[in-house]
């Protein structure tokens, strides 16, 4: 076969599954965003069409101040949670992967038990409600971003520890005979060598903890402690006749994970497909 | 810049790992001051022992003494040493100041101390316009002087090299031997260095030490080992090309182990002790490296004067210089 | 005396206490919860009649079967799937990295959204999708509504949503194989589809393993879509173990819900260890 047929055979596969791939993947959220510009009486005809009248900010008004500002606070819940769980995922998970990658010893197997089960298992969610309230963390901010470390841990450790195997133990040798303590080794010299999978673990938990559904809905009831994704399950019965803001609401909660995707395309990429190649 | 120095007395130090004893008892004294080289085939030990005197492993027995003070369960940092390792083992986030000054800030030294400190370490080792850089940004001999001067600036009283040459190219590795040799002089502190390498033992060593499986086979000056082996080992170990050995019967001595080093063979016509067929020959300019095929015996080394060329194919005969031959072990 | 490790087993401490308290503690209790009849206060012992009752009722016994033609459904769509189009957006066709962003921008999306969007557009007569079909001459179903179906469909917006996590490990595995096995066998005179089956089936085996573990784990576990679209409607037509579960603790049955818990958990276990020992004793084998 010549080159230059072989481009053109490229190209029109290319062209082909650009054209499959647009009305698969990405029709639905053009479908999404001009629902949400639409008026309430267009939208409810659900068609797929160009909108005879924008309303975009008055959508967009409409849906912050609906049940006062509810989702400015549940933007805020979210965040909150996101960034004290990534926050404690981060450097626990790092710290159990460094002991775990560089002392073999019998616990690893337990720990290696727990990486398992934690990655397998489903959380039992009611005896987890009866811990959180003999703590008194049930329906708390705090008591979910604990649910969202204890549930996150596993993979964090396995994508930390697979990453330290890659340091030479040489400089943590070199930094305690340059007289360390276990503490300065780790926070001084193997934390800043971790920044790259660091900046993917932070996306990807990120992401999952921002888009988390279920968990909130058991551990966290209640107006105040509301969540973005509950806010948004939420309108899905007060907006029956109003698709036009429960699609603008859509639109909000899909524009976050739009933005890192966008900046962290390759982070992304690195955390969802680690150990893919290996098993 | 004269520093402290502390001799290292080692005293019956064994190590194991798990049921492995890879040291098996050891008694060694490296004086203040000395240059003192571990060498030995691959696997028997040295990086292990080096790093017992470092702190980096336990000894599973002995004792460990460093300027007199006993250091056996003292920690690494507080045993007045420093250490260059292999792989140099340089914080690869920090830039080469940050590097050599990294062990002074743990300790929490005053800012100003610690940058004139990495200055004139710096300085002493031809660094300064790199300390803003990265060690990526350096090259492999750069690299390996920042490691040292990481090692300068904490004033050890024993520094410890492990095999800190090897991975450089063979011109740069004869450079830095020069550069380790006269440090050694102008810091006059101990040090201890790992190679396999016989020439860096030979060229650096006030005293060499020649392990084997764990254990000290012999001790001595370069010249002590090269001109009393007192094993078949250690003549095998010391000296390039390496010395014949043969078999004290086939040799017709009475003796296990029959050994002669090239240089004190010489081709010769009358009466030689041995003849054999001349297989290859290695012409080096000053001088001909000649292997010959001794009925008998085997290979047979000869380091004959640039000047002769024996054809190979021919048939050459061979007398050792009278002394200098080696007879090891009483006969089997 | 013993020197202190220079990597201490407190460093575990913080996770362990979070993990110990938070996952394994309430994953051991369920076990004695799911047989009492419990108000999160008091817990009754009353033996095996959770289990009984899971096994004995139509609608429960529906939703484990449900949940096991759901993972399989999903998990083998998206294995499948992702495999062809992995291979298809690496062979260097025009836009691919464009493509590529666009079959994996989903998985990112909140799965809440996806399922409202999915509701709207499978709308059995207002919906883009029936109208699309209209357009061709094609009379399209009552997607989530005809209790036939829905289960089908509420599958069919999952593996939508999750085809591009399985296309992306694929195409992390398929860059693995060196191009030399390509070359190799194409001297050897194979045709592209024997190069398909003889070379990157075997070879990319790896992150089938991953794939496959992952989508099986995610499908028996599967709520959120479920519970955004039919919430296991009509009637009980979609429900699956999750969704049975959160509507057992919706309607107070403590002990009940805990016992479909650990009938999930013991599910999952029996599904994916005996697979993930298969897998690897095959790896040995290689
Ligand atoms: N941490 C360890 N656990 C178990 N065995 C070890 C460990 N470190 C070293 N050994 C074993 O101890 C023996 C000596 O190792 P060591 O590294 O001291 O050799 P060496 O003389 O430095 O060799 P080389 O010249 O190759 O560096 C080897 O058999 C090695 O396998
Ligand atoms: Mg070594």
């Amino acid at each position: 076969m010549s080159l230059r047929r072989n481009m053109a055979r490229q190209r029109n596969i290319g062209i082909v599954a650009l054209i499959f791939a647009s009305v698969i993947f990405i029709l639905p959220f053009v479908y999404i965003f001009l629902m949400a510009v639409k008026t309430k009486q267009e939208a409810a005809l659900f068609l797929f069409s160009w909108p005879q009248q924008w309303q975009f900010w008055q959508n967009l008004v409409d849906v912050v101040k609906t049940r006062n500002y509810m989702l400015l606070l549940a933007y805020f819940n979210s965040t909150v949670i996101t960034v004290g769980a990534v926050a404690m995922l981060v450097i626990f998970g790092a710290m159990v992967g460094y002991v775990l990658q560089r002392r073999p010893s019998g616990w690893n197997r337990v720990i290696y038990g727990c990486i398992l089960i934690g990655l397998m298992v489903p959380p039992a969610v009611v005896p987890t409600i009866w811990v959180l309230q003999g703590l008194g963390l049930f329906k708390s901010i705090y008591g979910m971003i604990l649910i969202q470390v204890a549930y996150g841990l596993a993979f964090s450790v396995l994508l930390y520890r697979s990453f330290i195997s890659t340091i030479p133990r040489d400089l943590d040798e070199a930094a305690i005979i340059d007289g360390a303590t276990p503490w300065q080794v780790f926070f001084r010299v193997i934390l800043p060598l971790l920044k790259p999978v660091t900046v993917t673990l932070i996306v990807v938990q990120s992401i999952a903890i921002f888009n988390d559904f279920t968990n909130p809905l058991y551990y966290l009831p209640g107006k105040e402690n509301v969540t973005v994704q509950l806010t948004l399950f939420n309108f899905q019965s007060q907006f029956q006749s109003q698709f036009n803001l429960l699609f603008m609401n859509i639109l909000l909660v899909t524009i976050p994970p739009l933005l890192v995707f966008i900046f962290f395309n390759r982070q992304i990429v690195a955390g969802m497909t680690a150990g893919a190649v290996k098993g | 810049m004269v520093q402290s120095t502390a001799s290292v007395i080692l005293r019956d130090i064994r190590k194991s790992f798990g049921a492995m004893e890879v040291i098996k008892g050891i008694d060694l004294v490296v004086e203040a001051g000395e240059f003192c080289v571990f060498v030995g085939p691959s696997g028997c030990g040295k990086s292990t022992l080096l790093r017992l005197i470092s702190g980096l492993e336990e000894t599973t027995s002995g004792v460990i003494e460093i300027g007199g003070r006993d250091v056996t369960d003292a920690e690494p940092s507080a045993r007045g040493i420093a250490m260059v390792f292999q792989s140099y083992a340089l914080y690869p986030h920090l830039t080469v100041r940050d590097n050599i000054g990294f062990g002074l800030s743990l300790a929490k030294l005053p800012k100003d101390t610690i940058r004139a400190k990495v200055a004139a370490a710096a300085e002493a080792l031809q660094l300064t316009p790199l300390l803003d850089r990265k060690p990526k940004a350096l090259s492999g001999g750069q690299r390996q002087r920042v490691a040292i001067g990481r090692a300068i600036v904490r004033d050890p009283q024993v520094f410890l090299f492990d095999e800190p040459l090897s991975n450089l190219d063979a011109a740069l590795r004869a450079q830095m031997r020069i550069e380790l040799s006269d440090l050694h002089r102008k810091l006059g502190a101990t040090m201890i260095y790992v190679t396999h390498d016989q020439v860096e033992a030979m060229t650096m060593a006030d005293k060499i030490v020649v392990l084997n499986g764990g254990r000290i086979e012999q001790v001595g000056s370069p010249m002590e080992l090269y001109n009393a082996p007192v094993s078949p080992f250690v003549a095998g170990f010391i000296g390039s090309p390496k010395m014949n050995l043969y078999d004290g019967k086939a040799a017709g001595e009475a003796c296990a182990t029959y050994g002669i080093r090239p240089e004190h063979l010489r081709l010769t016509a009358d009466s030689p002790r041995w003849t054999g067929t001349v297989r290859h020959v290695e012409r080096l300019g000053a001088d001909t490296i000649v292997y010959l095929d001794v009925p008998g015996l085997g290979e047979m080394v000869v380091r004959a004067d640039g000047e002769q060329f024996p054809r190979v194919g021919s048939s050459c005969g061979v007398a050792p210089l009278p002394g200098r031959e080696f007879r090891f072990g009483p006969a089997a | 005396m013993k020197r202190r490790s220079p990597y201490p087993y407190w460093f575990v401490l913080p996770a362990a206490v979070v993990f110990v308290t938070l996952f394994l503690l309430p994953t051991v209790a369920s076990f004695w919860f799911s047989l009492t009849r419990w108000d999160l206060f008091d817990a009754e012992f009353i033996g095996w009649d959770n289990y009984r009752q899971f096994f004995r009722e139509p609608f429960l016994v529906q939703g484990l079967v449900n949940t096991l033609i759901y993972a399989f459904v999903t998990s083998g769509a998206k294995t499948v799937l992702g495999l062809l189009l992995a291979v298809l957006l690496t062979g260097g066709i025009w836009m691919q990295g464009f493509l590529r962003s666009v079959v994996f921008f989903p998985v990112l999306v909140s799965t809440i959204g996806v399922g409202i969007t999915f509701a709207a557009l499978m709308h059995p007569t207002k919906g883009v999708i029936n109208l699309g079909l209209g357009l061709v001459g094609l009379h399209g179903p009552a997607w989530l509504s005809d209790p036939a179906l829905a289960l089908y469909s509420v599958a069919l917006i999952d593996i939508w949503k999750g085809v591009g996590l399985a296309t992306l490990i694929y195409i992390a595995g398929l860059a693995a194989i060196s191009s030399e096995y390509y070359e190799a066998s194409r001297i050897d005179g194979a045709t592209r589809w024997q190069q398909f089956w003889r070379v990157t089936v075997p070879l990319v085996r790896p992150a089938t393993v991953t794939v496959v573990t992952l989508s099986l784990i995610s499908g028996l576990r599967s709520f959120d879509v479920i519970w955004a679209t039919t919430r296991g409607g009509p009637g009980f037509s979609s429900d699956v173990l999750a969704s049975v579960i959160y509507k057992q603790y919706q309607a107070g049955f403590y002990g009940l819900a805990t016992a479909g818990n650990v009938i999930l958990f013991l599910l999952i276990t029996i599904i994916i260890l005996p697979l993930t020992w298969w897998f690897n004793k095959r790896e040995i084998d290689l």
